[in-house]
């Protein structure tokens, strides 16, 4: 379309009448002295130099066509006509973008619990390498090479963790590159208690227990603060994916009254009871508000599901899982610290109340977390076997019993626990994310669809008032 | 018509530019997460200033109880003695270090801890029990030295323990079995000949020891504080600090661990005798240990000991420091 060059072209292609326009539009820079009045019949352009625009002439221009054009009867349909497109189109607007927003919710809450698996898993690893490389100390020579690979394994994992971690989530760079950096440390002084351990030289216990506490002073902290962070991202997601129905809603229920109200009165205008194409119009947003009102109550309802459920039962698990790792290592410590290690028993309780109440919290969520309580506490009749042996003086037996791999040995019952527990988190973090998954199947297709509906409605509405426009001719 | 709904469509498409951009701004876009800010490690942290309590006047540290009499045969202890409540235990409970190679370290290889400290331990068992193996070890630092014998959590400390007077007031010592004397650790390489040459260098020693309190009277030195001279020597390593300083029987232990650490030569500059630490209220035992420490001395136990653990790094044994007795409860 092009520009008018200046107002009397303006007025000219405008007021010579509805439909055609511009049929009789002079040439641009050519402009016709007398425009012929038409439609509402009132005489316009009062004197106006030709060929000289201004400002106000263009002003002028504008508002006495507008006011010509929504004068009496065809320019109250006209105004109708507008509402109804315009409340159409909003209404599609608004179905378009809560669909695709709360889809984009579904998806970020999804990748955010994601993240929060990864960052938990992270900090599984490395309380599990730790729990390791403190166990191997205690067992005097060589570590047993099993011990070993497992160190070596959960290491690794972590590492290649921080880097998808760093990946997915672009917010989490800083703290993740100082983990890493923090990770790099304790792993460096785990070798070198290792090699100085080698070569059956004391030095190499305090290196590990500089290890041990840089890890739990200086990189466990990050990881509390990224699972903080991670934590309130997916709760303001799912609080999103909750709370967008309130726009279409309001632009539905807009709608509805403009053209059910315009309805009314071109019905006691024109005495005719229905106008199909705007009673069609209206039809179609109903049935879409009704529709997409109800489906996006149901997201609501799954997204709370999943949050008191499946993703409570996920963090729950991880959180039991991370204590426990981290109880295994206190008990190890508490006997490398041999007679002094009360604060590192004192530790291990605080740890050990911590897996027993996410143990209960995750059972009642998934029913397959049931078997965490009682395998826990069959690694607690373990533990207390080894301090009453510690105490009583017995640190040699004390010491076989948490490093040894017999039926009552810490690792062993310890290992139950870890593979029941590591079962269950598998199982809650992929129920929670399918979940969250399955609306996202069909919420593109009904923003599109929704969309669709309101252009639909618009050119309904406009073609049903221009029927009767079409009489005042 | 033709401009009003150019208008209308207009509006319309306004109206979706701001509520499609409503709907993405904020999307996925979040706060940076937090980096905790650690708090410093206690290990590097100054050491804080030394609290002395004046010695009260004419206090011989070295002056203990004399031993009444020849000691009773082991599995006899006399009843109602503080023997008999260890003998009916079953074992002497003893606050030891597990990491001062030579004195008392755990071998990494067998798990057991033992040294020259050890050594009196078990001459202690064997007189109590007639084995010298019923010994269950609590490692403590050189700060908890005075607690756990205070609150009878051990019978007896054997952990490189300087006898003086200050230490008397909260404990009492058995007599003298080693008279160390402080010196300095250095890097091989190093130009200084003493202490006095480690002007505005990082010094460590462990936190409530006499050689952190040595080390404060020297101007010009920065004193860092760890838990044990092990961690000292991590320090070292990790070049944090510049020197250590502490007994020379420690000093050549934690020497044997890095070849790149050196003893500076120069005599030591105090007297540190060790004791064996034992409660204020038990005397009776410290009697006891006494007549063990008096017998190791003449019948060449204590020689042996020495032979075994400190020769190879302070040559050939002296004679065993005489016992001082005297003091009176």
């Amino acid at each position: 379309m092009s520009q008018p060059t200046n107002p009397m072209r303006r007025s000219a292609s405008t007021a010579t009448g509805h439909g055609i326009g511009g049929a009789q539009t002079t040439s641009a820079g050519q402009p016709s002295q007398a425009p012929p009045t038409s439609g509402a019949g009132r005489p316009t352009n009062v004197a106006q130099p030709a060929g000289v625009p201004t400002v106000a002439g263009r002003l002028g221009d504008a508002t006495t066509f507008v006011r010509r054009a929504m004068s009496g009867t065809p320019g109250r349909l006209r105004i109708l006509a507008a509402l109804g497109i315009v409340v159409s189109l909003l209404f599609g607007v608004s179905a378009f973008s809560t669909f695709g927003s709360t889809n984009d919710a579904l998806s970020r809450g999804e990748a955010n619990t994601a993240q929060l698996v990864r960052i938990q898993a992270i900090h599984t690893n490395l309380v599990r390498a730790d729990a390791d490389a403190t166990n191997a100390f205690l067992v005097g020579g060589l570590e047993p090479p099993a011990q070993r690979a497992d160190y070596t394994r959960s290491m690794a994992q972590a590492s290649q963790l921080i880097a998808e971690a760093a990946r997915a989530q672009s917010a989490d760079g800083p703290a993740l590159g100082a983990l890493n950096s923090s990770v790099l440390s304790y792993a460096s002084l785990v070798e070198q208690a290792r090699a100085t351990n080698r070569q059956a030289l004391p030095l190499g216990a305090q290196y590990l227990r500089l290890a041990s506490s840089g890890l739990r002073s200086e990189t466990l902290p990050i990881l509390d603060a990224l699972v903080n962070a991670n934590q309130a991202r997916v709760g303001a997601e799912f609080d999103n994916a909750r709370s967008e129905s309130g726009a279409l809603i309001a632009a539905g229920v807009l709608a509805l009254l403009v053209l059910i109200g315009g309805m009314i009165w071109l019905s006691l205008r024109t005495h005719r009871y229905i106008n199909p194409p705007l009673a069609a119009a209206t039809a179609a947003i109903l049935v879409t508000l009704v529709i997409g009102a109800i489906a996006l109550s149901a997201v609501g309802s799954r997204v709370s599901q999943v949050r008191t459920g499946s993703y409570a039962a996920t963090l729950a698990t991880a959180k039991a899982r991370i204590a426990a790792f981290d109880a295994k290592s206190n008990e190890s410590l508490t006997l490398i610290a041999r007679g002094s290690g009360s604060a590192f028993e004192k530790a291990w309780k605080s740890s050990s109340t911590v897996v027993a109440d996410q143990s209960a919290a995750a059972a009642k969520l998934s029913s397959d977390a049931t078997q965490m309580g009682a395998l826990w506490t069959t690694y607690v009749d373990t533990h207390k076997q080894i301090r009453a042996a510690d105490d009583g003086g017995q640190w040699e037996a004390a010491v076989g019993q948490a490093t040894g791999n017999g039926a009552k040995t810490a690792n062993t019952t310890f290992d139950a626990f870890d593979s029941s527990s590591g079962a269950a988190l598998t199982s809650s973090s992929s129920a929670a994310s399918a979940s969250l998954e399955g609306p996202r199947t069909w919420l593109p297709f009904a923003a599109w669809l929704g969309l669709l509906v309101g252009i639909a409605a618009a050119v309904s509405a406009w073609w049903g008032v221009s029927l009767r426009l079409e009489e005042y001719r | 018509m033709s401009l009003t709904s150019r208008g209308v469509l207009g509006s319309a498409f306004a109206a979706l530019a701001i509520l499609v951009t409503a709907g993405c701004s904020n999307g996925g876009v979040y706060a940076t997460t937090q980096i905790p800010t650690p708090a410093p490690p206690s290990s590097t942290t100054p050491a804080p200033s030394a609290t002395s309590v004046a010695p009260p006047a004419a206090c011989n540290p070295l002056a203990s109880f004399a031993p009444t009499g020849a000691n009773p045969a082991p599995g006899a202890m006399p009843a109602g003695s503080y023997m008999a409540t260890i003998q009916k235990r079953g074992r002497l409970i003893a606050g030891v270090s597990s990491d001062t190679l030579l004195l008392g370290a755990r071998n990494p290889l067998s798990g057991r801890i033992e040294g020259f400290d050890i050594e009196m331990l078990k001459a202690v068992s064997k007189a109590i029990f007639g084995d010298p193996n019923k010994i269950e070890f609590r490692v403590i630092t050189a700060a908890q030295r005075p607690a756990v014998l205070k609150d009878g959590s051990v019978d007896i400390v054997a952990r490189a323990y300087t006898m003086n007077c200050d230490r008397w007031q909260l404990i009492n010592f058995s007599t003298e079995y080693y008279l160390a004397g402080q010196k300095v650790l250095v890097a091989k390489g190093s130009t200084a000949k003493g202490i006095e040459d480690l002007k505005g260098k990082k010094v460590c020693a462990p936190v409530g020891s006499t050689s952190m309190a040595k080390l404060k009277t020297f101007p010009g030195l920065v004193p860092v504080g760890s838990d044990t001279h092990t961690g000292c020597l991590v320090l070292f390593q990790q070049g944090k600090v510049d020197a250590i300083t502490g007994d020379d029987t420690v000093l050549a232990g934690l020497a044997a661990q890095d070849p790149y650490a050196v003893v500076v030569k120069a005599p030591a500059f105090t007297q540190e005798p060790y004791g064996l630490g034992i409660a204020k209220k038990n005397t009776d035992f410290v009697k006891f240990v006494n007549g063990v420490l008096q017998q190791m001395r003449t019948d060449g136990q204590w020689a042996a000991a020495y032979d075994t653990w400190l020769k190879g790094a302070l040559g050939p044994a002296p004679a065993p420091p005489a016992a001082v007795y005297g003091r009176q409860p």
